[in-house]
């Protein structure tokens, strides 16, 4: 098994402050399908760069404020 | 969680890599099983039968388009979506990693001609290696989408 990348989020966390927003809703305000937001959620997969900045502008946020880099 | 909620909650694309991987595992088991009946029966590799490949074919294309079709209808939505930026990443890696499967038994299958000058196996093995690295493709993208990407 592969080893997960050592970025962290706050995904779930501000889902849940703003609304709470579904995954379904995130999904669609970034373009990409539920799978993809439960992957990012659970740290399994790393979205691109662009994605990054698409899920940091749905909470008005800065990159830096929704991914983290474990240390 | 129910067989219901389980279909509901995978990815358009995972099933119909599922759906694939069994239509073609299915098609595989029963080609080689035909050519095994016919290499007994006349006592010697049997010869590659030209009508029966192409219907064969012609099968395994009308079941995938009828499956894929069904799973279609069940989710419209997803099934018009385009691939995002991680199912494209599924399909580039599992495409590549199938791309060796599938060239192993073909080199197998020439140094076999090579050794015994067996054209008809050279045919068999080689049409089952296409098979099979089909199949190790959609078994590839199962596991990549299980694992998360």
């Amino acid at each position: 098994m592969a080893k997960p990348p050592p970025i962290t989020n706050r995904i779930r966390e501000l889902r849940e402050q703003h609304g709470p927003m579904s995954q379904s809703a995130l999904a669609e305000a970034i373009g990409v399908t539920r799978q993809t937001v439960i992957a990012i959620e659970l740290g399994k997969y790393s979205p691109s760069l662009e994605s990054a900045f698409r899920i940091a502008r749905v909470f008005d946020l800065g990159v830096e404020d929704v991914f983290g880099w474990e240390a | 969680m129910s067989p219901a909620a389980t279909f509901r909650n995978t990815p358009f694309r995972e099933k119909t890599a599922w759906a694939m991987a069994a239509i073609l595992t299915g098609g595989a088991a029963f080609y080689l099983n035909m050519v095994i009946s016919a290499s007994r029966a006349l006592g010697q590799t049997a010869p590659p039968i030209v009508g029966f490949v192409i219907g064969y074919v012609v099968v395994i294309v009308i079941a995938s388009s009828v499956v894929m079709a069904a799973l279609a209808l069940a989710t419209p939505r997803e099934a018009n979506a385009p691939a995002d930026e991680r199912e494209k990443i599924i399909g580039d890696k599992a495409g590549n990693w199938s791309g060796y499967v599938m060239v192993m038994p073909a080199l197998g299958a020439l140094w076999h001609y090579a050794v015994n000058m067996d054209g008809n196996m050279l045919f068999h093995l080689v049409f089952l290696s296409l098979m099979l690295g089909q199949i190790a493709e959609y078994v590839f993208q199962i596991v990549l989408y299980r694992r998360g990407g």
